[in-house]
């Protein structure tokens, strides 16, 4: 297929962030947008990922922005015309410390003033809600549920994005490698690919890890960096249990997926940015270990298979978005740690807006400019994996 | 379903053991596999799948579908085809998904093994390769996931074709034999370790690996960490599925899975079969069928002429076989089993011709549509992959020494390209020879000399007619290793490959939806235990 001459928006990266503002374009009428994917589409992260979507967070802004994305998340199905495959089965985060009891205290008392259906829960109330877990194994002090998160299909996420987006008029090109961005002037004006250039009056940087080789293209320094991320999956078995567990403390998560795998990861203290995707053993010990002290039962269980996905990490894990201060025309959407899944409904509806109206007022992206990281950082406290 | 009197092969059977099937008592022949014995027993549905809940029964027979996943012992999705029936053992049809067991975990052990050379697939090729490397001094550990080693060479029966001198006129089983000798001579001295009902299940580079290589490898309850120095990967291939309406009733079976059942464990696959496939293998395949008294009803053929030998077609019009080409199946038709198919003719175009089909009745229908590569580990340890028409399928670029791009892991046998046996055991020796320089002392120029006449003598080999098309594709591969060598250095093309699973399940029918478990079992046991993990948050 012939690359179009021109575009009034190219969006470099077809993961869910990508054909998630592709659609959110042309739905509202912008239908000269194409997308350019190097390989296939959910090919990146969102292909690699767990897909757990989650509301429980430390800060308000997040907050908010994960409550927004799983009231669009529940309407996707029928709005995109392709079950997602979304299930609301919770998540049920641990908590190890009397420190995490009062830290937990303080996000549900901050979620609930927002209306997120949320509560604090006692060892003892744990097994009321998934009964398999080791609440003494796991050495658990507290823990927080929020029953209306869960988790989605990345894969038919994706397509059901793409396949509406196209349906609407927009282009999607695979196989078609970003090589090069003029940006003369401080303003972006052609994407140029192994297939050809295109002219573009917005170019919207959402390829995942390689998001900073993006950036660099058209003369822009951004803090990404690809840290690799193991994950695996479990025979199938009958359900066991519905919710997502989680704990920052092991960083652990876990959740049995609706054709019955158990999916999960954990994180890797001695890790490091890199482009290292070979799955190691020593992954695969750490995980069997602990998930065996959360659920003794699963001694018993089979692995299938083990795979690695890269998160493109900013200082703070907190995304960048928006329009760059020193190209115009040029929009980061990047940075997104291990949860640009959950959060990429707001996330596209926003950029659509911004390149739309002028403005977004689904979210402040202000605060997630590069230029927060000269000054002082606020971290997110609650991220896993 | 036993077949008493065969006219080459001597079942051997010995002692019977008894085993239970959804409460039933059942018997086998010890050494049997539980999925041959419970088809002995006139028992060919062995699960539901776990979407539509479509009956299942076996397809490969070695290993490679997970189409005969049963519930064993109360361990669910045992692949049946792999695992022998012995005494007092209770085996479950599995309805859907499989649920946990309730019994504690058996004795699991975790152990670091240590050898030379791990030679992963016990097929011809594997074999050949382990006593070449052990002949020179090298150690070497075999893996295979069968409980009886010889890939698919002990369930050829027939003289073996497509060689000019070297093992022509002898039957598989015979070489196999043969080899088989060989090696344990060599397991007997200590320089061939053997581990028969294991899976390599995953290539790793950890950094606190003892060894260049290390392979996780799962048997049983167990697990071993195999450290080596040198790798050869010789997984065989995957037989082919073809695509029409019912292709995953039990009845449909790869000829490998026939040839299995009939050839290894003299059980009659059916009473009355439809070969799919007049090449070399669904020609010869049929006329076993009807040396073991089996009735074949037809073969179909999708391309316009015969791919098979002659001679060997000629035996089967003899009997009075029909063999019909331009035609192929539109349907598989039965409930809970084969009953029949629907056949339909093709046009120039291979399009079917409407109005065109007839029905056949036959209890089983025989795919024997090629074989795919088995590559999962090649592509997940890095080495540099790609598809030739003329290998049917993904391999890894290879020198004429069988190494890969990857320094130290070698490839042989069907893994490398589809062959035959008398080719993979070629390559094979070639790869346990090449392994073994640096490994083996001071032999170095023995082993020079020793290759250099192998390759003469597979060359040899590939020129006939069949194997002119091999050859093509060889060459090109070697080729292609060559412009990859050359241009090295910086090569890490992509950081994400596209494929980094340690071993993806194979998807065979319309609806996948039986998995394959890996044995890799998540022991909660002290040797798997890890430090306990202290990460604070940390990057997420
Ligand atoms: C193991 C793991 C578990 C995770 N679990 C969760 C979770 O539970 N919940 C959650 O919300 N998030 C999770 N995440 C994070 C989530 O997957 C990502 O944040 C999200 O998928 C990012 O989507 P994206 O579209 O921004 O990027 P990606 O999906 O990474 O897409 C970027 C695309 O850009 C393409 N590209 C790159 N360079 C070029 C180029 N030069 N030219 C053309 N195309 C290019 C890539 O091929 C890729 O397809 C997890 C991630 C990992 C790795
Ligand atoms: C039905 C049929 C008929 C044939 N007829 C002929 C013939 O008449 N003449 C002829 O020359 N050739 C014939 N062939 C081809 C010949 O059998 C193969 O070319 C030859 O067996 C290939 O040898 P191999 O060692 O490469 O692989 P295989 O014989 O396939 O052996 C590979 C072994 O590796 C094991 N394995 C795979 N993955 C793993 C893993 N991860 N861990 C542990 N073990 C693993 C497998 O279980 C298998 O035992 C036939 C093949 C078939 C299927
Ligand atoms: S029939 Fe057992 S795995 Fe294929």
């Amino acid at each position: 297929m012939q690359l179009p001459e021109k575009a009034e928006v190219v969006i470099i990266g077809g993961g869910v962030n990508g054909a998630g503002l592709a659609y959110s374009l042309a739905n509202r009428g912008l239908s000269d947008v194409v997308i350019l994917e190097k390989n296939y589409l959910t090919c990146g992260a969102t292909g690699r990922c767990g897909a757990g979507i989650r509301q429980q967070w430390s800060t308000e802004a997040n907050t908010r922005m994960a409550i927004e994305s799983v009231k669009m998340f529940e309407g996707l199905s029928e709005e995109l015309g392709h079950d997602i495959g979304l299930r609301q089965g919770g998540y049920l985060i641990i908590g190890h410390s009397d420190a995490d009891a009062a830290q937990f205290k303080k996000n549900v008392a901050m979620q609930k003033s927002l209306g997120l259906g949320v509560s604090y829960l006692d060892p003892s109330e744990i097994n009321g809600i998934v009964p398999i877990l080791d609440a003494e194994g796991m050495g658990a002090t507290c823990a927080t549920w929020c029953p209306t998160d869960g988790h989605a299909d990345p894969f038919h996420t994706t397509f059901a994005y793409a396949k509406a987006a196209e349906r609407l008029g927009a282009r999607i090109y695979r196989r078609t490698t970003v090589t090069g961005i003029d940006a003369p002037d401080g303003a972006v004006s052609k994407v140029r690919t192994d297939r050809g250039d295109i002219k573009a009056r917005w170019v919207v940087n959402a390829a995942g890890c390689n998001s900073a080789e993006i950036a660099a293209m058209a003369g822009i320094d951004i803090p990404i960096k690809p840290y690799p991320k193991e994950i695996f999956a479990t025979e199938r078995l009958k359900p066991l249990f519905k919710p997502m567990v989680i704990s920052f403390h092991d960083g652990i998560y876990f959740s049995q997926q609706e054709h019955g795998q158990v999916v999960g990861g954990i994180s890797d203290p001695e890790a490091k940015p890199q482009w290292r995707a070979m799955p190691s053993l020593r992954f695969l010990k750490r995980m069997a270990s602990t998930l065996t002290r959360y659920v003794p039962d699963f001694r018993h269980l089979k692995v299938l298979r083990q795979w690695t996905g890269f998160y493109d990490v900013t200082p703070d894990a907190q995304p960048i978005l928006g329009e760059d201060e020193d190209v115009s025309g040029f929009m980061q959407c990047n940075g997104f740690s291990g949860h640009g899944f959950m959060i990429s409904p707001s996330v596209t509806k926003a950029l659509s807006e911004y390149i739309l109206d002028g403005r977004a007022s689904t979210l402040d992206m202000k605060a997630l400019s590069k230029k927060r990281f000269v000054g002082e950082l606020d971290r997110e406290a609650s991220v896993v994996g | 379903m036993r077949i008493e009197k065969h006219p080459i092969l001597d079942f051997g059977r010995k002692k019977k053991v008894s085993f239970s099937y959804d409460g039933n008592p059942l018997e086998a022949f010890e050494g049997e596999t539980i999925g041959s014995a419970l088809h002995a027993a006139g028992i060919k549905e062995l699960s539901h799948s776990l979407r539509f809940k479509r009956p299942r029964g076996f397809f490969c027979g070695i290993g490679k579908c997970s189409s005969c996943a049963m519930r064993v012992n109360g361990v669910p999705n045992v692949r049946t085809c792999i695992v022998n029936a012995t005494e007092g053992m209770v085996v479950e049809r599995q309805d859907g998904m499989g649920e946990l067991p309730d019994a504690e975990f058996g004795d699991a052990r975790y152990e670091i093994l240590e050898t030379g050379i791990a030679v992963v697939g016990g097929g011809p090729a594997g074999i050949s390769a382990a006593i070449e490397a052990a002949r020179q001094g090298a150690k070497v550990a075999l893996i295979d996931e069968n409980t009886m080693l010889g890939g698919q060479l002990i369930k050829q029966t027939h003289r073996f074709f497509g060689s000019k001198e070297h093992s022509a006129g002898i039957r598989g089983i015979k070489i196999a034999g043969e080899m088989f000798g060989e090696l344990r001579a060599f397991e007997a001295k200590g320089l061939v370790q053997i581990l028969s009902g294991a899976t390599a299940t995953g290539y790793y580079k950890d950094k606190r690996r003892r060894k260049e290589h290390l392979l996780g490898i799962s048997k049983g309850n167990d697990f071993y960490e195999l450290n080596a120095d040198r790798v050869i990967i010789a997984t065989g291939a995957n037989e082919n599925m073809l695509q029409f309406p019912n292709n995953d009733l039990p009845g449909v079976y790869g000829a490998g899975g026939v040839q299995t059942l009939m050839n290894v464990y003299g059980i009659r696959p059916g009473n009355r079969v439809l070969m799919v496939g007049a090449g070399n293998v669904g020609v010869i395949v049929s006329y076993q069928l009807l040396q073991a008294g089996i009735d074949v009803a037809a073969v179909v053929e999708a391309a316009p002429r015969i791919g098979a030998y002659h001679v060997h077609a000629a035996k089967l019009r003899r009997f009075g076989v029909p063999i019909l080409t331009g035609h192929t199946v539109k349907k598989a038709n039965g409930k809970g089993h084969v009953t029949g198919a629907t056949l339909v003719k093709l046009d120039d175009n291979w399009k079917q011709v409407e109005g065109t089909e007839t029905e056949v009745g036959c209890d089983t229908i025989c795919l024997a549509v090629g074989l795919t590569p088995s590559c999962e580990l090649l592509f997940q340890c890095g080495a540099k992959m790609k598809y030739y028409s003329e290998a049917c399928g993904y391999v890894p670029l290879h020198d004429d020494e069988m190494m890969t791009t990857i320094p130290g892991v070698y490839v042989a046998g069907d893994a490398s390209g589809i062959e035959e046996a008398s080719t993979a055991i070629m390559e094979g020796r070639i790869a346990g020879l090449a392994a073994a320089k640096g490994l083996a002392e001071g032999r170095g120029g023995a082993i020079d000399n020793r290759i250099a006449s192998i390759k003469e003598q597979l060359a040899m080999l590939r020129e006939g007619p069949f194997g002119f098309h091999a050859a093509c594709g060889k060459g090109k591969i070697l080729n292609d290793m060559q412009s990859e060598r050359g241009c090295a250095s910086n090569d890490s093309c992509d950081p994400v490959p596209e494929f980094t699973h340690s071993r993806p399940q194979t998807y065979l029918f319309a609806d996948s939806t039986q998995s394959k478990a890996l044995r890799t079992r998540t022991a909660h046991e002290q040797k798997f235990a890890y430090p306990a993990d202290r990460n604070t948050g940390g990057r997420a």
